[in-house]
């Protein structure tokens, strides 16, 4: 009964240094939301409009009609017309342009005549991203071209031939219309989640320490165990309310679906919480300082936490070592947890198995979080 | 300024840094864990992806389709159910990531001149696979077509369209070369500011601020030297990771260092004017902190740092001209990756240097006045 009451108190006295300051309650409360909006708003995967000169030596109607077979996909987007090689490495070397189509001499007469029509499509490869994309596009472009080309010249000379093709219908599972958001908001809430959890503990016990009030704390009846859990308790509360918050706007505003069971969504929320917590805590047992405390906490949260949870980046293309080491953050347990209950409708006999590695990470971690800081004492 | 008050306070700085040997450790230790995320991670190249392959029409085109698509690096073909209905599964079981279904009738279809169209299934929940895999599973496609358009052309005569795409600065479109020359900038800017962010902060927290006021050091060389410790960490750490990603990664360096150092130096004043600026209006250190991560996520989302800049919704993009980053990473890829010199980044180097003297100079009248309060 007394051990309730002093870590009542603890969580109380935990509850007014956060409320005295606004501005954690606005990294805590506002920092999430508006990390969600600016992700799911800002990151989509379709690029348009690559800025695009053209190099057209030929002039003809056909060298014409390539290019504009080129821009007609919404893809390509013409900005400029140079009249050399020269002008193409001027306009790579400002990054005026990222795509070049050069068409030779001789292009139209040998479209019209039935011999080779030289061209080329350059693609800037120092964005990779769009660059891939760039050789997709000019690909399918110069098949649909040559394809025409060939079927024209033929009803030019009384033939009727067709050249069949084989064209890639794409389906997207689990995310028909390919929103964005939809793809981004169940991985990204479980990194916003840590991010601000970690970071959070992290500081609050070296911040007794640093301000020498953790001696004053430690000479009254309360044990260490219940200062850590009193300390945790509000942050726990808080966490989950951001979840809670984040998955409202992310139904509400983005319409991403919920198919699946929100209990195990739930359930493993709150431990996943808990796992978050128990990093901050070892880290502020370890860590002598607040600004190393911060450091630690931003480096953990944000480079293994983030980048090896799944989320953005698909783990199973990372080296071996590092797909060992991913397991060792609670980040890919939760990510599979939330892609499957939120898109794929997944429930219980998917996800128990990670809903239990993520109970045991939380019993693990807390566990050691206590031991190292009763050590530390 | 004073030199030898200076030097003392530079020397006063790195012994403060040695009294927290993590916090050291760290500052070294953060460049190579970077290093090996973005490199590694950020920087993988998508592929060997499992594929699931539904053949209804087993002719010899479908097998020859099949085979293009094992022939690939991109797809590793490692299931081949009998119906669609098995699909399912092996999606949610994340058993295969891909799936291409070839319907009965392809070839018949083809041999008649139509088009015809071949199913690639992608999981939706892994957002990167989803956006790259349609394109690898096109371009294999559009390949297969290219021969047999070829072979048309041959055997009745006709145009033959010879056009080659070819990637020019990143041939291999290695996702790391891009990756490294952006990691120098953002580590300058991860450290600098998370660095300098806390320095007046501590020292006004600590109540040694007005001590050092009391003494004959002038506000330019309490200045000076707090910042000269952090850029000397910082020019260290982005040296290690260039030499790292030139000799480890195989990043190629075609740029000229004039450049480079030019963008990197006015990179460096609005990062410190920023870190500054963030240690000056906030009370404790946590909040300098928080402050820091509000700016900073945004920034590596909105900069191009991770995500083209092109592929952002047409409201957004406009925002990202205020990102110093932004200008910094085009400086640093197209020195690295292209050769660009001065001449050619005029724009980047000038807008960087607007934004330097904006920021460096605010931080800097506030800091003033901050102290004479």
């Amino acid at each position: 009964m007394g051990a309730a009451r002093r870590i009542g108190a603890i969580a109380r006295k935990e509850f007014i240094h956060i409320s005295r300051d606004w501005r954690i309650l606005v990294g805590v409360a506002v920092l999430p939301l508006f990390q969600l909006l600016l992700f799911a708003y800002a990151i989509s995967f379709d690029v348009r409009n690559v800025p695009t000169v053209v190099f057209d030596s030929d002039k003809t109607v056909q060298s014409r009609s390539y290019v504009d077979a080129a821009t007609n996909a919404g893809f390509f987007h013409v900005t400029g017309y140079v009249t050399d090689d020269a002008g193409i490495d001027r306009a790579f070397d400002r990054g005026e342009a990222r795509v070049a189509i050069v068409i030779a001499r001789g292009f139209g007469d040998a479209i019209v005549s039935g011999g080779t029509a030289r061209a080329s499509v350059l693609v800037d490869g120092s964005e990779p991203n769009s660059a891939e994309l760039g050789r997709t596009y000019a690909l399918a472009l110069n098949n649909s071209f040559g394809r025409a080309a060939l079927v024209s010249w033929s009803a030019a000379r009384g033939a009727t031939r067709s050249i069949g093709a084989l064209e890639p219908r794409l389906r997207t599972w689990y995310n028909p219309e390919r929103s964005s958001a939809d793809f981004l908001v169940p991985g990204l809430m479980v990194v916003i989640i840590m991010i601000v959890t970690v970071q959070q503990t992290a500081v609050t016990l070296v911040r007794e320490r640093d301000h020498g009030t953790l001696e004053q704390l430690l000479v009254s009846p309360l044990t260490r165990s219940e200062l850590v859990v009193g300390k945790v308790l509000p942050w726990a509360v808080l966490g989950f309310i951001d979840t809670i918050g984040i998955t409202a706007v992310s139904i509400a505003i983005f319409n991403v679906p919920l198919r699946g069971d929100v209990a195990v969504l739930a359930v493993s929320m709150f431990l996943f919480v808990l796992c978050s917590l128990s990093i901050g805590l070892v880290i502020s047992a370890i860590a002598p300082t607040l600004e190393s405390a911060n450091l630690i906490a931003l480096l953990i949260s944000f480079l293994p936490g983030f980048m090896l949870s799944g989320m953005a980046f698909p783990l199973a293309s990372v080296p071996i070592v590092l797909q060992g080491i991913s397991y060792l953050f609670p980040g890919r347990y939760m990510v599979e947890i939330a892609r499957g209950v939120f898109l794929r409708g997944a429930g219980w006999p998917v996800l128990g198995g990670q809903v239990l590695a993520l109970a045991v990470y939380a019993a693990v971690g807390l566990g050691l979080a206590t031991v190292l800081n009763r050590r530390r004492a | 300024m004073n030199l030898r008050r200076y030097r003392l306070l530079v020397w006063k700085e790195f012994l403060q840094l040695r009294r927290d040997p993590l916090l050291l450790r760290l500052i070294f230790i953060m460049p190579v864990l970077q290093l090996i995320m973005f490199g590694y991670v950020v920087g993988a190249d998508v592929t060997h992806l499992p594929t699931a392959v539904v053949d209804h029409d087993r002719s010899a085109t479908s097998r020859a389709l099949v085979h293009a698509f094992e022939n690939s690096t991109y797809f590793d073909v490692v299931e081949r159910p009998a119906s669609e209905s098995a699909l399912l599964p092996l999606f949610d079981g994340t058993r295969v990531r891909v799936a291409i279904v070839v319907e009965r009738g392809t070839d018949a279809a083809l041999r008649r001149g139509e088009t015809v169209p071949v199913g690639i299934v992608v999981d939706g929940a892994d957002s990167k696979t989803a956006s790259v895999a349609g394109g690898y599973a096109a371009q294999v496609i559009a390949a297969f077509n290219a021969r047999r358009l070829a072979t048309a052309a041959l055997a009745g005569g006709g145009p033959v369209l010879d056009s080659r795409v070819r990637v020019v600065f990143n041939p291999s479109l290695r996702a790391v070369n891009a990756m490294v020359p952006g990691l120098v900038a953002t580590i300058l800017m991860i450290s600098v500011m998370s660095v300098m962010s806390q320095a007046v902060v501590r020292e006004r927290a600590r109540g040694t601020l007005e001590q050092m006021m009391v003494t004959p050091i002038s506000r330019a060389d309490y200045l000076a030297g707090k910042v000269t410790p952090y850029v000397l960490i910082a020019v260290v750490q982005m040296t290690f990771i260039a030499v790292v990603g030139r000799l480890w990664f195989g990043v190629p360096f075609h740029g000229d260092l004039v450049t480079v150092a030019i963008g990197l130096t006015l990179f460096t004043f609005t990062s410190i004017g920023l870190g500054l600026l963030i240690s000056l209006v906030s009370r404790t250190q946590q909040q300098a902190q928080q402050m820091t991560m509000f700016y900073m996520i945004p920034v590596m989302v909105l900069s191009g740092f991770m995500f083209p800049i092109e592929s952002m919704p047409a409201p957004i993009v406009p925002l990202t001209y205020f990102i110093p980053l932004r200008y910094a990473l085009v400086v640093l890829r197209a020195s690295f990756l292209k050769g660009s010199g001065v001449m050619d980044l005029w724009i980047q180097l000038v807008a960087m240097l607007a934004f330097a003297l904006l920021i460096f100079g605010v931080a800097v009248t506030r800091f003033q006045k901050r102290l004479s309060e």
